[in-house]
C-alpha cells in the first residue's frame, strides 16, 4: 500500500498535479485523486513494472481498493 | 537515443539503421532473417546494434519478446520506426482473404501493438519519444494492383494522426513518412515499363532516393523535429 501510494503520487507529480495524502482503499481514481485517462495510462505502466499486473487488461478499475485486489490476485 | 526499428535486413530499413548508427544512436533492429549486409553492419557496430529475429505476423508476443526479454523494461526507448511491411499486390477481383489478413497483421496490427508498448515504455521512463510509420505514395495517388497494400498504409496514416493527437500533451510525437517508389526489393516485381510510368508521374522524373528517405526518418525522430507531429511527410520525388 505504501508503494502504491508512492506510485500514485509519482504520477501526479509527473503530470504537474498536487500530491494526495492519506490515500485509502475507498479512494476513487478519477473523482478523489483527480486522474484523467492519460494519468491512468502512466499509473498502469508503473504498476505493471512493479507488480507485473496490467490493471486495465480485463475491464475498468475505479478505486484504489480494486487495484490492490488485482495485485493480490495475480 | 535508443531506437527500435523493424525490417532491418534489407532495403530502406537497412539503410536507415546504418544512418542512425552513423549518427551515434543505439539501434534495436528487428527482421525475420539476417542478410549478409546486416551481418556486416552488426560486426561494424557490435556495441550499438542489437538484432532480434521476430516474425511480425505474431502480434500476441510483442510485450514479452520485444519489450520484456529483449529491450528490457529498464532501457529507455526514444523512438519507434515502423518500417517492415508485406506487399500483397493484385487486382481487387483476385483478392484472397488469407494473404490479405497476413498483410494486415504484419503492416498494421503488430505495429499498433508495438506502438502501444513503445508509448507505455516512454511513459515509464518519462520520455518525450517519437514514432515514425512508413507510408506509401500509393495511399494518395492510387495505382493499379496496389489497392490492398495501400489500404494498410492508409490505416497507419490514420492511426499515426490520432496517436499524435492523443499523446501530444505528454510530448510524444507520431508522424508518417510517405515514401515514393524506391529501387528496392519491395518494388522489384514491377516491369521496366511500369516503373517508367510511375516515375513519369513525379516532378523529378525519377525514383525516390532511399538515402533521402532514411535521412528524413532520422530527422523526424531527432530533437530537430520537436515541433513536427501528426503529419504525413512526403519524400516522393514530387509525385503528382
Amino acid at each position: 500500500m505504501v508503494l502504491l501510494n508512492e506510485i500514485i503520487n509519482t504520477v501526479l507529480k509527473n503530470r504537474g498535479k498536487e500530491a494526495v495524502k492519506d490515500i485509502d482503499e475507498s479512494f476513487h481514481l478519477r473523482n478523489d485523486i483527480g486522474f484523467d485517462s492519460l494519468d491512468l495510462a502512466e499509473l498502469t505502466v508503473r504498476i505493471e513494472a512493479e507488480y507485473n499486473v496490467d490493471i486495465f487488461e480485463d475491464g475498468i478499475v475505479n478505486t484504489v481498493g480494486e487495484i490492490i485486489q488485482k495485485i493480490n490476485n495475480k | 537515443m535508443n531506437i527500435l526499428i523493424t525490417g532491418v535486413s534489407k532495403g530502406l530499413g537497412l539503410i536507415t539503421t546504418e544512418t542512425l548508427l552513423k549518427q551515434g544512436h543505439n539501434v534495436y533492429g528487428i527482421s525475420r532473417s539476417k542478410s549478409n549486409e546486416l551481418e556486416e553492419l552488426i560486426n561494424d557496430y557490435p556495441e550499438n546494434l542489437s538484432w532480434l529475429s521476430y516474425d511480425l505476423s505474431d502480434a500476441e508476443n510483442v510485450r514479452q519478446k520485444l519489450f520484456k526479454e529483449w529491450i528490457g523494461l529498464k532501457t529507455p526507448l526514444h523512438a519507434y520506426i515502423n518500417n517492415a511491411a508485406l506487399a500483397y499486390d493484385d487486382i481487387v477481383t483476385n483478392l484472397n482473404l488469407e494473404p490479405l489478413e497476413k498483410m494486415y497483421r504484419v503492416n498494421v496490427f503488430t505495429p499498433m501493438m508495438i506502438s502501444k508498448y513503445a508509448i507505455r515504455h516512454m511513459l515509464l521512463h518519462h520520455i518525450k519519444g517519437s514514432i515514425v510509420h512508413l507510408s506509401s505514395i500509393s495511399v494518395h495517388t492510387g495505382y493499379k494492383g496496389l489497392a490492398m497494400y495501400a489500404s494498410t498504409k492508409g490505416a497507419l496514416e490514420a492511426f499515426s494522426k490520432n496517436t499524435a493527437r492523443e499523446w501530444g500533451e505528454i510530448g510524444i510525437r507520431s508522424n508518417c513518412l510517405v515514401a515514393g517508389f524506391m529501387e528496392t526489393e519491395m518494388s522489384s516485381t514491377l516491369s521496366a515499363d511500369q516503373r517508367n510510368r510511375i516515375y513519369k508521374r513525379t516532378s523529378l522524373k525519377k525514383a525516390t532516393s532511399v538515402d533521402s528517405v532514411a535521412e528524413t526518418i532520422a530527422f523526424l525522430v531527432s530533437e530537430k523535429a520537436s515541433s513536427i507531429t501528426a503529419q504525413n511527410i512526403h519524400v516522393d520525388s514530387g509525385t503528382i
